[in-house]
This record gives structure tokens, sequence and C-alpha cells, in this order.
């Protein structure tokens, strides 16, 4: 039983997080196992999962997106501009914000795809133009959005912040699609070998192009999401995010190579970063330690997981 | 047969909706718990957090956090300093949102960015004393703000550069475009030059507050202005990098800066004559009093009522003006030795 469970990497890295989890419960009883604390992890990590969850999309299919973070912030600040400076109503809004998000995935994933740009050349240089983008519309921030765009992240469900609500939404509707649809499933041929894919029929091409649509959409969704919460569009919002989103998609059971993950792993992987950033916060880590610590963390948990591996495959 | 899923559907979707909350419109007013207990025994379980954002940031460091820190040493109190490493002010926020859960006596928050109000308010609602410095944030319920009058910091350079350069010639000045606080500054030494019509304004340019892109846009202008006559700096790396591109174009002392801040790289260029004044903020007082005012909160040192937090009251200042040092050749030893 102890051997399946280490075989597979998403049990074993669940089983890590729990210990951990139970750890600094018993450290810091009185502040960490609290409902509070608990809700505010999962607030702070839902616009990361809703990301990494497009993300995990790319990595199966054998690439990646850094423009992410900066698609973010254009795209809530993008929304709260019309909303703030031309009265468009919410819905309308939030639509023409969604608009541009596709618009940014499928430049993305057309130049990518069918031009042959290098993934990471195309998205960096698009992570600059959107980031000059949302500093042009937003100026320093956008502060004062209408009521009912705010309710969206700002409400409650059975006591639960919305945006966990939608995090969980995301995770479960992505994991039913790559599990049981053969659309999906292609994104794994295409990640394990996209000549044999091209070969046997599949078009990768623009199988592709559609993952980079729907990494934006889901990045410019946690943009909309984000602002709603903060009440403010912050050119700044994303910042560092497309990092910290690989990391977690990584630690959560994908790799840069293609073809293995699951979007279960996305959420455990932002959950892991979570609760490490709020035991940190807890047990009042400088700000000057945290990176550090957080990094020697990660490299620990990759070696263990390379360990386990390479153990039960004897 | 179809009734029964339906009908499930139905009280799941009726019952979400009555658990459902929205945000309220007007947040209530709150009123902070302040701490009874003031035995010296307590005092040293006392903890006050200062949350910022950029927490690595050098003049941060060597200012706000550094009289933080010996102001808790002074009062034999637990001081924390938490925040992201980058100017992320999102994940401040959610610094914030999770130190609120552990009920420090105190809260000392950088005023970076007006979406903080939030959680300013989430912090005095859970009765936590929250004073908040550097830049203000109007439309939250902080306890009390400590910071400098930009307005006055952009006053105080176009004064100088107007006497430096005689009332006469073509200046430029640069800072990070569109925060709250440079842009009063901007406004301060515009007002300052409307009184000399001999001085020309050549425009306002957005440095990032990054020394390599303010030495490149003074390098800029020192080719299509070769009669430009001074520079005015706002955010901590301009003056720096309009120093770097006047030294390097062979006109140090020829061409007048004045800057804001005073880390030891802008003394030395004072010292050298590269930069003529420094509009310095006195930003170890935002953190040793601000400190001071959480203290004095939680421990009612100064009880104004019969119950101050009943009667709606704050028993500290509402809002302080620290004010400015103008830094010359002739006083920047002083600043250097200190």
């Amino acid at each position: 039983m102890l051997q399946k469970l280490f075989e597979n990497r998403l049990y074993a890295f669940a089983v890590v997080l729990v210990v951990i989890i139970a750890a600094a419960s018993a450290v810091f009883s009185s502040t960490f196992p609290t409902f509070n604390n608990f809700s505010q992890i999962l607030l702070n990590l839902s616009t990361d999962t809703i990301v990494a969850v497009g993300m995990m999309l790319l990595l199966i299919s054998g690439t990646f997106d850094l423009s992410v973070g900066s698609t973010v912030a254009f795209v809530g600040c993008f929304t709260s501009y019309l909303m703030f400076f031309f009265h468009v109503p919410v819905p309308l809004a939030i639509l023409l914000g969604m608009l541009c998000a596709s618009v940014i995935g499928l430049v993305n994933g057309y130049l990518i795809a069918y031009q042959g740009i290098n993934p990471m050349i195309q998205t960096l240089a698009m992570m600059g133009i959107i980031r000059g983008g949302a500093l042009m519309v937003s100026g320093s921030g956008i502060q004062g959005l209408p009521y009912w765009f705010n309710v969206i992240g700002q409400s409650k469900l059975l006591g639960i912040q919305m945006p966990v609500w939608y995090m969980l939404l995301t995770v479960g509707v992505f994991s039913f699609l790559l599990n049981k649809t053969i659309f999906f499933r292609r994104y794994y041929y295409i990640g394990n070998n996209e000549k044999a894919a091209d070969l046997s029929g599949i078009r990768v091409k623009r199988m592709k192009m559609y993952g980079f649509i729907l990494s934006s959409l889901l990045a410019g969704a946690a943009g909309i999401l984000l602002t709603s919460r903060l009440g403010a569009a912050l050119p700044t919002m994303g910042r560092g995010l497309e990092l910290k989103v690989i990391t977690a998609v990584i630690l959560g059971g994908a790799s840069l190579s293609g073809g293995i993950g699951k979007m279960p792993g996305a959420l455990l992987g932002a959950l892991f970063m979570g609760v490490i950033g709020n035991i940190m916060v807890i047990s009042r880590v400088s700000g000057y330690w945290q990176d550090i610590i957080l990094g020697l963390i990660l490299i620990a948990i990759l070696w263990l997981d390379k360990f386990l591996q390479k153990k039960y495959e004897v | 047969m179809l009734r029964k899923p339906f009908l499930f559907v139905v009280c799941s979707f009726m019952l979400m909706v009555y658990s459902c909350e929205l945000p309220s419109k007007n947040t209530e007013t709150a009123t902070p718990s302040v701490n009874e207990g003031t035995k010296d025994e307590a005092i040293k379980n006392e903890e006050y957090v200062m949350v910022t954002t950029a927490v690595t940031m050098p003049m941060y460091v060597h200012h706000d956090q550094a009289a933080f820190l010996k102001w808790g040493k002074a009062r034999g109190v637990k001081v924390s300093v938490l925040g992201p490493a980058d100017w992320d002010v999102s994940e401040q926020i959610n610094t914030i949102e999770e130190v609120i859960g552990s009920k420090p006596s105190g809260l000392l928050i950088n005023g970076t960015d007006p979406a903080i109000a939030g959680a300013i308010n989430k912090a005095v609602a859970a009765g936590i004393p929250t004073v908040v410095y550097d830049s203000d944030i109007p439309d939250s319920k902080r306890n009390a703000f400590l910071g400098t009058d930009w307005y006055e910091i952009g006053k105080m350079q176009g004064e100088e550069i107007a006497s430096l350069i005689n009332g006469r010639g073509k200046v430029a000045y640069m800072g990070i475009l569109g925060l709250n606080n440079m842009e009063a500054g901007f406004k301060g030494l515009l007002d300052v030059f409307k009184k000399y019509p001999g001085i020309e304004v050549v425009g306002k340019f957005d440095d990032k507050a990054n020394v390599e892109e303010a030495a490149k846009i003074t390098s800029d202008l020192l080719s299509a202005h070769p009669d430009i006559a001074a520079f005015a700096g706002f955010d901590s790396n301009s003056g720096p990098g309009i120093a770097l591109a006047v030294k390097e174009a062979g006109r140090a002392g020829k061409i007048k800066i004045t800057c804001v801040d005073w880390e030891p790289e802008h003394l030395a260029l004072v010292k050298q004559g590269v930069i003529q004044m420094l509009a310095g903020q006195k930003r170890e007082l935002f953190t040793w009093y601000g400190a001071q005012f959480l203290y004095d909160m939680a421990h009612k040192t100064n009880k104004l009522s019969g119950n101050d937090a009943k009667a709606g009251i704050t028993d500290i200042p509402y809002s302080v003006n620290t004010g400015l040092l103008k830094i010359t050749k002739e006083n920047v030893d002083q600043f250097i030795n200190h």
C-alpha cells in the first residue's frame, strides 16, 4: 500500500502536505488550524490556481506561457478602465475583457503553432507588450469600481469567499474534461510525441492554439476575479505570477517535457506554496528569507520525489 | 421520475442563494478594542507588525525598518517586518489579511496604494490598532497617518532650482508617473516655476524608479537640449541616474540637479558637487512614532473620555506631517558622518 502511495506523485505530495499542515497545526495551534486562516489561504491562492489550470494544460501539451501574469493585469485593468471611464455595464465590460484575453491567446497560439516562433520568446514579448498596455490603461491604478463588479469577488457562500468556489469549480471542470473527453486527452498525446500525434490525425497546430487561448482566458478570468476581490485595478497585479504558477504546476506533477500531469496537481502545488507562505507569515519569517526558504523546500520536495520514484521502480 | 432530481436541484439552488453573503456597500465604522493589560510582564508578549511591499528595498531597510526595529528593542516588545520582496501590492494585501488572524497588538502599514484600504479596514474592524505611514490611504479607516507632504517636496526643489539657475533656463523633471505622492510633488515644482517666466519646462519623464532608465532619459535630453540647465528627480533612483548621465557627459556641476532621499550614494554625489540639493524625508520618524502611536493606542496612554472607543474618538493624532530635510554641500558632512 505504501509502495502504491509513493508510486503516485500526487498522493505522495498530498501526504507531504498533510504532514506539514499537521506539524504547523501543532506548533501554531492558536493561529494556524482555524477556519478563518484556512479560508484566507484558499482565498489567496484562488487566482493563482485558476491560472495554474491553464498552465497545466499547456505543460501537458509540452509548451508554456510566460505572459499569463501580464494577462491577469491587463484584463483586470482593461475591464476596470471600461467600467470606470466609459461607464460600460459590468457584464459587457467583463465580456470585452475576456475577448481581449482570447485575442492575446490567439496571437500567442497562432505565432507559436503556425509560424514556429519559440514559445519562450513569443510569450516573453507578449508579457512586455501587455504589461505596458496595463500601465497605459490604468495609470497608477483604478479605484472605485461598481458595486456589482466587486460582488463577484467579495461575496461569500457558506462562509467561504467566492473566489475559492470559482477555483474549485475550475479545477473540477477541467479535471473532468481532461479525464473524460477525447478532445482534451489529445493534449497528452501531443505532449508525449508531437509527431506521432500529428501522424495519427490530431490537428496538433490547431490544438496548440486552442491551448493558448484557453490558458489566456483562464488568466483573464483570474485577472477579473482579482480586480473584483481587491475592488481596484493595479497595473502591478500578477507580476512574477508566471514563474510562481509554473513552479506550482511542476510541483503538482507536470513535466516541462510534456505528456504528464493532472488538474488536481495544479491545486495541490498552489496549495503547497500557499500553506508554506502562510506558515512563514504566522511564524513571522522576514520577507528577506521567504523566497530562500520556499526555494529550498521546493528543491527538497523534488529531490524526495525523484528518490521515491527510483526506490519503487526497482 | 423527473420530479425528484428537479426538486433536488431547486432545493440546492435555494440553499446556495440563502447562504450567499454579499459585501456590504458601506462598511461600519470600526471601534478598535484596546488591550487592557499594561503590566510590564504583559508588554514582553506584545507584538507589533510592519507590513510593507518591496521589503528588501534599501531605502526601506535603512530608514523605515531600522527605526522600527530600534523602537521594538527600546520598548522591549516583539516587532516583525513582513511583506513580499518585490513591489507587489496584492501580495502585501494578502500578508495583511493573513496577519490579522494572529491578532498582533498593532499594525504599521506602508501606504503603498489606495487598494490596500479594504485590508486596513479589516484590521481595524478586527480591533487591531492600525497606523499607515509614507503615503496616506485617506479612504481607509486607519487610526493615524504619518508622512511627508509631497507638494512641499516639489516646492522645495522648485525654489532651489530657481535660485541655482537664477530664474532662467530649461528644466526637466522625472519620477514614477501616476503615483499620487509624486504627482503632488510635480505640482509643487510647477507651481513654483509659474513665478519665473524665464524657466522653460522641457518635460515630465517616467524613469520607473530605475537608475539606468533615469540615466538614459537624461542623456537623451542632453542631446536634444544641449542648453538644459537643471534636472529635478522625484524617486529614490532618479538622482543617481541623472547624476550618472551628467557625469558621463562631462557636465557635472554645470548642470544643476536636485532630487529626493538621502541614501549614501546620494550623499556622496552631493559631496562631489554633482547633485546640488537633496530633499530628504524623515523616514525614521514615520515608523518610530507610528509604532509609538500603536503602543499608546494599545495602552490607552492618553485617555480622552470615559471610553474613547465608545465615544468614537481615537486617542492619537489623526495625521502627522513629519517635515523635510534640506541637504546641500554645506551640511552634507553632518549626514555622512551620521
